[in-house]
């Protein structure tokens, strides 16, 4: 296999994937319109006038707007589309090991960058203003949250049924949002909550997006840097060991 | 065997176990096939024919013995990539269109056919921009066919191809699959219907309970079991028939018995003195079917073990 062929093959299998994505309003406008809803009331209604809330809530925002569509998009459609025996071909087919989950977190991708900078646009009309620099490290933080979020999806796409898998990870991601602090801050809530906190991935990611859109002072770095490479490796990991099952 | 030794078979299953949940789905199964050769693969629900292409297919691991996929591993892409599989249980994704699906398949492969030609090879003239989850049954099949070309392949391999679909799609396949194999692809297919055992592959492959119980032409295996197939209603009991001169099998269809006999005239002297109300009676030359189901029959895989070809 030359590495051009492979490389095309996966911008194929991409475009495939981004295409039919598209083609699915019913999963692709909610997957949009939620967060952008829910910032809009929570972020900018609540905080009328106070731009400095609007811009922590962005922070927050960014994350919880990859954690839909990486796990339900990625993870329980992996589950869906094995149910419905669209895999099997797949893995007959001379595609590269990977080249239909590269194609599906594309999908995944292109979904969250276009809700992510719809959340940034939102922001910037109800007043919140930064540095250049802010609005891209804070944008993008929010796109690369995409992978710790879509690698523990797939491990429950790979691991279960469709219905089982729509409902773990339902349960999964309520639990990042609320638990992570992506909706009330830690510090509303009672001492335990942070101490769940700090076994999402979510937490540690919206630490930093505060940081970076300049809302807390950067500290820890390496070490919430850490901890979310170490949840990515675990759950990369599981899903090639599931994966690898498949085929026994 | 008349192949030069330097030939290397295009797929290859040798003393294969398989063992699948609690059953053992291959027990020892012996499979070559060589280039330009189209096998049927038959047996009853449960022989072992799935698993056989899930083996070739390198989507499962045997458990014992060896299975190679033009002399490599199946499991190895580049390998994989002279292969072309129409899977019975694989679905197509609802969103993309005929053209879409099928072009997609053709890029993981090296020397893909023209689309057009795809296309036109499965016959899904006019079919090309319509979703794929709009497409009746049928037409799905033929979706599948078209992306088990797309690659060009060496080696074809359809898994109750046509399943679903009606009689003029079904000779249209058909006409299809002959092209590939003048072409010189060589083809493993599996399928409940006899006709199109017959229609298609030179050579048959009988298995039951994870063993090859006969392997030749269909002439072959026709002959191998009866010459002669008598149909009629009767009142006399299994055990009655079953003990009538030179009978090898029978099997029941609705109220009518097939026995499959080595002599009709003696069965059917024997069977006329014991039931004088005997009706509907025929007698023919047993076909493809009654074949396979007297194989089948006939039990230990060990005692009708035959190397016909």
């Amino acid at each position: 296999m030359s590495t051009l062929h492979t490389l095309a093959i996966y911008g194929r299998e991409s475009r495939a994937q981004i295409v039919s994505t598209v083609r699915t309003p019913q999963f692709v406008i909610p997957s949009v319109a939620l967060p952008l809803l829910f910032y809009g009331v929570m972020g900018l209604g609540l905080s009328k006038g106070r731009e400095e809330v609007a811009h922590f809530m962005l922070a927050n925002y960014v994350i919880f707007a990859a954690i839909a569509p990486a796990m339900f998009g990625f993870g329980a459609g992996v589950a869906a589309e094995r149910e419905a025996k669209l895999i099997q071909l797949k893995q007959i087919a001379p595609l590269p090991a990977g080249g239909y989950l590269v194609g599906r977190l594309a999908a995944a991708l292109a979904l969250i960058a276009a809700s992510v900078v719809l959340l940034g646009g939102l922001a910037w009309f109800g007043g919140v203003r930064m540095d250049a620099w802010r609005w891209a490290a804070t944008l993008g933080l929010g796109l690369v949250s995409t992978i710790p979020f879509a690698m523990i999806g797939l491990n429950i796409g790979l691991r279960m049924g469709s219905q089982g898998a729509t409902a773990l990870a339902n349960l999964v991601f309520l639990a990042f949002s609320l638990f992570g602090g992506l909706w009330i801050p830690l510090s509303a809530m009672p001492g335990w909550f942070g101490d769940i906190a700090r076994l999402t991935p979510s937490y540690y990611l919206g630490q930093l997006s505060q940081m970076l859109s300049g809302m807390q002072p950067m500290a820890n770095v390496e070490h919430h840097v850490s901890i979310l490479v170490a949840m990515t490796l675990a759950a990369v990991f599981g899903a090639w060991a599931a994966w690898r099952r498949q085929t026994a | 065997m008349s192949e030069s030794p330097t030939q290397i078979p295009v797929g290859l299953l040798s003393q294969v176990t398989k063992r699948r949940g609690a059953t053992q789905a291959l027990d020892g199964l012996d499979l070559i096939i060589r280039p330009g050769q189209c096998v049927a693969l038959l047996g009853p629900n449960g022989a072992g024919k799935s698993t056989s292409v899930a083996l070739l297919t390198g989507r499962l691991h045997p458990d014992a013995g060896q299975v190679r996929l033009f002399g490599g591993d199946p499991r190895d892409i580049d390998t994989r990539g002279r292969m072309g599989v129409m899977l019975q249980e694989a679905g197509l994704p609802h969103t993309l269109t005929v053209s879409e699906q099928v072009d997609l398949f053709r890029a993981y492969y090296r020397r893909p056919r023209p689309l057009e030609e795809a296309l036109r090879l499965a016959g899904l003239d006019g079919l090309e921009n319509r979703r794929c989850g709009a497409l009746s049954g049928g037409q799905q099949r033929r979706v599948q066919f078209a992306i088990a070309i797309a690659g060009r392949p060496d080696f074809l391999v359809l898994d109750e191809p046509t399943t679903g679909m009606d009689i003029d799609a079904r000779r249209g396949l058909w006409t299809a699959v002959r092209a590939e194999i003048a072409r010189g692809a060589a083809v493993l297919l599996t399928t409940h219907h006899l006709d199109e055992a017959e229609a298609l592959a030179d050579r048959i492959v009988v298995i039951d309970h994870g063993r090859v119980i006969a392997d030749g032409t269909p002439e072959a295996i026709k002959s191998q079991v009866s010459a002669v197939a008598i149909r009629c209603r009767t009142r006399l009991a299994d055990a009655d028939l079953a003990s009538l001169a030179r009978v090898t099998s029978l099997s029941r269809d609705g109220g009518r018995v097939t026995l499959l006999t080595t002599s009709a005239t003696a069965t059917l002297r024997e069977l006329l003195a014991r039931d004088e109300t005997i009706d509907d009676l025929t007698v023919t030359g047993a076909s493809l079917e009654d074949a396979v189901t007297g194989l089948v029959q006939a039990g230990s895989p060990a005692q009708r073990q035959t190397e016909v070809a």
